[in-house]
């Protein structure tokens, strides 16, 4: 009977203190930040070694969630009037670009900025890039073997019927690297029409034109007879192929290469599209309206030392730092042993929310035969 | 026992509608029952199942509120007071013991929620436990109880508080038959003795009878008939009553003279004097109740013949249903002398004791 | 009459007044009913009927490929509850009724499946099964597609099955054994007896379960996006919608779509089957039940019945292995770096914050389903029926429907102006991660809105099995609701109050797809890393969370059990009894 009343009691305190708590308002922002919240996209484990490495060296209590690129810009979007992350951290740039152009990210310029390559750097500063990987294929070995197909060195090798069912990419809605695939079969469909003809492929202004956009979309439709699913994070596709659930994965290099260090040497394969490959450049932005501004301007100025950039071989995230005094592991795939295509980022940060839509409507739902 | 307070319960044109689900009509379950109880009277609402008698008993304990019409206890109106502010105190059909505590804490709990002193409380409990002879018995459960315990649990746990008025709602009907008749004369002794009114539910006449000072007879939700048990035995104001009371045999008679509470009629070939319960004009036909007891089969040729069909010999009394014309009447010869059992299918004579006849005035059917 | 019936209303309503506390808790009750079921429902369908909602709905509704896209979900809906509910009546049937071995061990591993977190039981049939499954590839060579309609079909079987086992045991067990013995002596033959006397008499059971499964099924988020490759359903159109697009307005219209067979399986559930039950539970079973034991039909059966407890320790296996492997079945090092990361790790917050959230939303959702069934099943009040539906509607609904309706609601304070006053904060903005607590009190919210109906449930089943006059006595003896409720009928129905508060936590501790869009900077939970992990294929991480879950469910089923008490006091001791 004690015990039972006990109980009652708490539950009913609980339950009145959850009006009376509400009413109370949240706790006013300090101006010296003390905590920080990062927006992070890359793989779960760089975010872990970042926001310790970070605390430790500020003592900012920093905390993260780690979300796709595509997830992490509709998130912002949807609470630009009281944005919960103050620093957005990774993913392909084009995201950000996109952000910007939707004014959710406050320029700032760090004082590093300038030893930045120059592509890595946004227009007016409103982000800039910490990291560099190029999309490949990321091979079942074994898996291959038995369906009697090489590992696929062009676009058009995974149009292969023998492949049906057994190629995962992320989708374009939530990831940046499938975005960035996407935007890649885009540069590729316009660099074969500007060959045909002048002008078809891309506009004055040097954007792919429609033709362009609807021919990648050509495109995917048949890759979808092949996909067997379209996962919501980027590198997800390589732990399918990795575990045997199909035969080739779409995602960057560098995360094959992590799947191999990681416990899967000999299991997988990258290899890489001779026609031409699109790459990332991973970005990083205030965020409009942060919570935590001046936490955040610290975390950028931080993020691109070399120190910091060095965390990411710690934990086997081989992206290209964009730091040209980070030492650069061997492990990483370099930039200058693939064909990269033109990748015109503002195009790509231009056109995305149009493609990710129609890509939702038009590609993702299809039944497969 | 502390003295009770007066305890006076009045109702006044009291009704309660139960308007029902899918439109089909409200159900007035009572209907402007008005009635006054005195302190320390006891008295029993009884009907047939669905006649309004648990209603009107739930409407005065406050389970239910009345659809119009007012409550006074002691003068207060307690129409829309809760059941828990009125000062009375229910015993059940069920017992509604509380089973998960002992038959001390069950008698307990009325006097706990009063924050009544502890030692009070002991006191108090222990007094009435001995009372309702249940010494001893204070930590058992009600499940380890038989029946007849288990009753007594209850009342007790409803004297101890002492209310104003008691209530009881049919609590012998679960109990078997011996069981009941001892139970009956106990609750009747501990009432006189206590003197707190008490109004009781039942449908068993014999124990509305054997307990009541006052009866209340309802149908469909009306009062039929208030009345000392006897009143309402001889001087039933309508067929339902002399029916639902006793057994009653329904004879037409025709009025020739007629007064206040008496009638000169003719019945059975016979003019005689009997009680009524209206005034009725000369020459109408009214209904003359005959008790079985109040008639008599005589070997008389003069008397009405009827055909005896049925002889039931019961020992102490001997039972007859009997043919007259086209009715079928019972006859109990309450002195069955040796020799004079009539056998089935022997004609005799019909007599009967005017004394023991009371007009009604509705017609005979 | 008219005016009659609402001169009663109101003195009726000034009845329950007069009684302080239970008004303030019928106020308390009806107010957090309407904020926190009806007010996101309605936000949600609202949004759906905006003018872009219109437009959405006529694309949707004339798109083949959405056309597709529903009748997969129907499918998958339609075969789940057919085979879960297949399955569940076989359990329930030989537990009852035939003489079989082992039946404690079976009805254990059966309910196993209960308390098992979300995506556990998809991601270990990926590893059994898959492509390079465990099974199908290593033992026999195949290298089977689990994607899709089979995969899913076999994993949601599993994880629901338990629901119709339960229901049809119980409905089994209350048989009257006098009717089998009345249609035996009959001359009936005991395969005429199932198929005559047993199959109709339950088939109210077999339809409430079905149906039952059938919104599970196609509610279920977890499952498809683990395993539905491209086998769209709504429900994980619906999670696109928000996470990639943020589209609340087509994620409306979608809900609204996945409402629709939601809400019109509850309906007919409460109003038809309910109606047309024909297993009297109120009275004792009289005899005792025939066993069947004839061996031709009792070891295919017991075969039968062993496969599915096999499956599922095979399933639960392969769960506690990778959770103590580096990588299962590639890399079969044993290790306790999983558990490491859960528990000393960046895991440990989500575990943390998970826990404790549950462990306020229980409690809250234990005592305010008694409340409610005390004022549903024992007060008088014209709106006792609509109270009840409403606080059903919390579970009947799909969760991501609720998800997307606290998005809508409460992503901004909710205001109300007053004269002289000005404008007063009603609700604080509930969600996201710049909301009070962190977005802590939204997912809270959330856990007790799904948790209530189950406790609702149990308290009006225990209170329907207590004569109302005990607690008439109660007050007729000068105790007011209050004090009835606490001393008299919580007390009485502590059992039910009991699988309340278990179902409470387990629920919330598993709970996915209706705090998905919830989750927060601030506030991390167990299902949603676990979902990060699986989708990341560190499999060994998600294991290690799932075993760590199952272990904080059952240590709480533990601690409550002994905090609550599992009887009443009522209970007959035979120790007493033979004295």
């Amino acid at each position: 009977m004690k015990k039972l009343s006990v109980l009652v009691l708490w539950a009913l305190t609980a339950t009145l203190a959850i009006p009376l708590a509400a009413v109370t308002p949240a706790a006013p922002v300090l101006a010296q930040d003390d905590t920080l919240t990062v927006l992070c996209t890359p793989q779960e484990d760089w975010c872990v070694a970042m926001t310790q490495a970070f605390q430790e060296e500020t003592g900012i209590e920093t905390s993260y969630v780690r979300m796709s690129s595509g997830e992490s810009l509709a998130r912002i979007r949807a609470t630009q009037d009281d944005p919960e992350f103050s620093v957005w951290w990774g993913g392909p740039a084009d995201a950000f670009i996109a952000a910007y152009e939707e004014g959710l990210i406050e320029p700032y310029e760090p004082e590093l900025a300038s030893v930045l390559p120059e592509n890595a750097v946004g227009e007016d500063h409103s982000w800039h890039g910490i990291y560099m990987g190029a999309i490949g294929f990321c091979s079942n070995v074994e898996l291959l073997e038995e369906l009697g197909v090489e590992p696929p060195t062009s676009w058009e090798d995974l149009l292969n019927p023998a492949l049906k069912s057994n190629i995962a990419m992320a989708h374009p809605a939530t990831s940046g690297t499938a975005f960035t695939t996407f935007w890649t079969i885009v540069t590729l469909k316009a660099d074969e029409l500007e060959a045909e003809e002048e002008g078809a492929g891309y506009d004055e202004e040097g954007m792919p034109t429609e033709a362009a956009i609807d021919a990648a979309f050509e495109y995917f439709a048949q890759l979808h007879q092949n996909i067997l699913q379209y996962t919501r994070s980027g590198a997800a596709p390589g732990q399918m192929a990795a575990t045997g659930q199909i035969a080739v994965a779409i995602i960057f290099a560098h995360d094959c290469v992590k799947l191999q260090v990681e416990g899967f040497e000999g299991i997988v394969v990258n290899t890489f599209p001779e026609e031409g490959t699109g790459y990332e450049i991973g970005g990083m932005a205030l965020i409009k309206n942060a919570p935590e501004p001046e936490a955040a301007k610290r975390w950028i100025e931080w993020a691109l030392t070399p120190e910091a950039q060095a965390i990411g071989a710690t934990v086997n995230s081989l992206q290209l730092p964009t730091n040209p005094d980070t030492p650069i592991s061997e492990l990483s795939p370099r930039l200058e042993d693939v064909n990269l295509v033109d990748y015109n980022f503002i195009a790509a940060g231009l056109h995305r929310t149009e493609i990710v839509e129609r890509f939702d409507a038009e590609i993702a739902p299809q039944p497969t035969d | 026992m502390a003295e009770t307070q007066a305890g006076t319960l009045v109702l006044e044109e009291v009704s309660k509608v139960f308007s029902q689900r899918g439109g089909q009509g409200d159900v007035r379950a009572v209907d402007r029952v008005s009635l006054t109880i005195e302190p320390g009277e006891f008295v029993t609402l009884l009907g047939p199942s669905g006649c309004g008698k648990t209603t009107t008993l739930r409407l005065i304990s406050g389970f239910e509120m009345p659809t119009s019409g007012r409550i006074l206890l002691d003068g207060k109106d307690i129409s829309h007071r809760p059941p828990n502010k009125r000062d009375m105190a229910m015993v059940f059909q069920s017992y509604a013991l509380f089973p998960h505590m002992t038959v001390f804490n069950n008698i307990a709990y009325g006097l706990r929620v009063q924050h009544t002193p502890r030692h009070d409380v002991q006191q108090r409990v222990e007094r009435v436990l001995e009372l309702m002879g249940l010494s001893g018995m204070g930590n058992r459960r009600p499940h380890e109880l038989s029946g007849g315990q288990q009753q007594r649990v209850a009342l007790a746990r409803s004297l101890v508080v002492e209310p104003r008025v008691l209530l009881f709602d049919e609590p012998l009907s679960n109990l078997d038959a011996k069981l009941r008749v001892q139970m009956r004369s106990e609750i009747r002794n501990l009432q006189r003795r206590l003197h707190i009114t008490s109004v009781y539910v039942t449908h068993d006449q014999v124990e509305a009878m054997a307990l009541s000072d006052r009866i209340v007879v309802m149908n469909n939700g009306q009062i039929e008939q208030i009345g000392t048990p006897e009143e309402i035995y001889r001087w039933p104001v309508s067929r339902f009553v002399a029916d639902f009371i006793g057994r009653a045999n329904f004879l037409s008679a025709t009025v020739q003279t007629s007064r206040e509470k008496e009638a000169t009629v003719t019945l059975l070939g016979r003019t005689v004097t009997v009680s009524a319960s209206a005034l009725l004009p000369p020459g109408t036909i009214g209904t003359a109740v005959l008790r079985p007891e109040a008639l008599l089969l005589e070997d008389d040729p003069t008397l009405e013949q009827v055909v005896v069909e049925q002889t039931m010999y019961l020992g102490s009394t001997v039972e007859y249903i009997v043919r007259l014309g086209e009715q079928r009447l019972i006859v109990v010869d309450a002195d069955p002398r040796p020799g004079r059992v009539f056998r089935e299918g022997a004609t005799a004579g019909l007599s009967f004791e005017p004394e023991t006849v009371h007009l009604l005035a509705e017609p005979a059917i | 009459m008219r005016t009659l019936t609402r001169n009663h209303r109101i003195a009726e309503f000034r009845r329950i007044t007069q009684d302080p506390v239970l008004f303030v808790g019928l106020v308390i009750v009806v107010l957090f009913v309407i904020i926190t079921v009806i007010s996101p429902i309605y936000a949600m369908v609202e949004e759906s009927l905006t003018e872009k909602g219109r437009e959405l709905f006529e694309r949707y509704l004339t798109s083949p490929v959405y056309q597709r896209i529903f009748r997969n979900t129907m499918e998958m809906g339609l075969l789940v509850a057919a085979i879960g509910t297949a399955l569940g009546f076989v359990l329930a049937y030989v537990q009852v009724k035939v003489a079989v071995p082992f039946k404690r061990l079976i009805h254990f591993i059966a309910l196993v499946p209960i308390v098992s977190p979300p995506f556990a039981v998809a991601t270990a049939a990926l590893l059994l099964f898959g492509r390079n499954g465990m099974i199908t590839y290593d033992i026999f060579g195949v290298r089977y597609d689990i994607y899709g309609l089979d995969g899913l079909t076999l994993v949601l079987t599993l994880s629901y099955f338990p629901v119709a086992y339960l229901n049809l045991r119980g409905m089994i067990q209350a048989l009257d054994p006098a009717l089998d013995e009345a249609a035996t002596n009959l001359g009936a033959s005991k395969w005429r007896v199932f198929r005559t006397v047993t199959v109709p008499m339950l088939i109210p059971g077999i339809a409430g379960s079905f149906l039952l499964l059938f919104v599970e099924a196609i509610a279920d988020l977890g499952n498809p996006l683990v395993l539905g490759g491209n086998y769209e359903v709504l429900a994980t159109r619906i999670y696109v919608s928000i996470v990639g697009l943020y589209d609340t307005t087509a994620a409306a219209v979608l809900s609204v779509v996945l409402l629709v067979p939601s809400l019109l399986v509850f309906i007919v559930q409460r109003y038809w089957i309910s109606r047309t039950s024909v297993v009297s539970i109120t009275g004792k079973p009289s005899g005792t039940p025939q066993v069947i034991n004839h061996p031709l039909v009792v070891w295919p059966l017991f075969a039968a019945v062993m496969a599915i407890v096999l499956l599922i320790v095979i399933i639960y296996g392969v769960i506690f292995a990778g959770a103590f492997t580096k990588i299962l079945n590639v890399n079969n090092e044993l290790t306790l770096d999983h558990f490491d990361f859960v528990i000393n790790g960046y895991g440990s917050e989500a575990m943390k914050d998970t826990t404790q959230l549950s462990a306020i939303a229980t409690p809250i959702a234990g005592v305010l389903g008694m409340l409610i069934a005390f004022l549903v099943a024992r007060k008088k009040w014209t709106g006792r029926h609509a109270l009840d539906f409403a606080t059903m509607l919390g579970i009947a609904v799909p969760g991501t429907i609720l998800g997307i309706g606290y998005l809508l609601v409460f992503n901004g304070p909710q205001q109300i102006t007053l004269p002289v006053i000005g404008t007063v904060t009603v609700i604080p903005k509930l969600t996201g991660g710049r909301a009070v607590f962190g977005g802590a009190a939204a997912i809270v919210l959330v856990y007790i809105v799904r948790s209530v109906p189950a406790a609702l449930r149990a308290g009006v089943a225990a209170l329907s099995q207590i004569d109302p006059a005990i607690e008439e006595a109660s007050v007729s003896l000068g105790a007011d609701n209050f004090g009835t409720f606490r001393r008299i009928t919580l007390p009485l129905i502590r059992p039910a109050f009991l699988s309340g508060l278990i179902y409470a936590f387990a629920r919330s501790m598993t709970t996915i797809s209706a705090i998905i869009f919830l989750t927060t900077p601030r506030t991390k939970i167990m299902t949603h890393q676990i979902l990060n992990e699986v989708e990341n294929g560190r499999y060994g991480n998600a294991f290690a969370y799932c075993v760590i879950l199952i272990v904080i469910v059952l240590a709480a089923i533990g601690i409550l059990a002994v905090a609550v008490g599992t009887t009443t006091g009522a209970e007959k001791t035979t120790i007493e009894g033979a004295a």
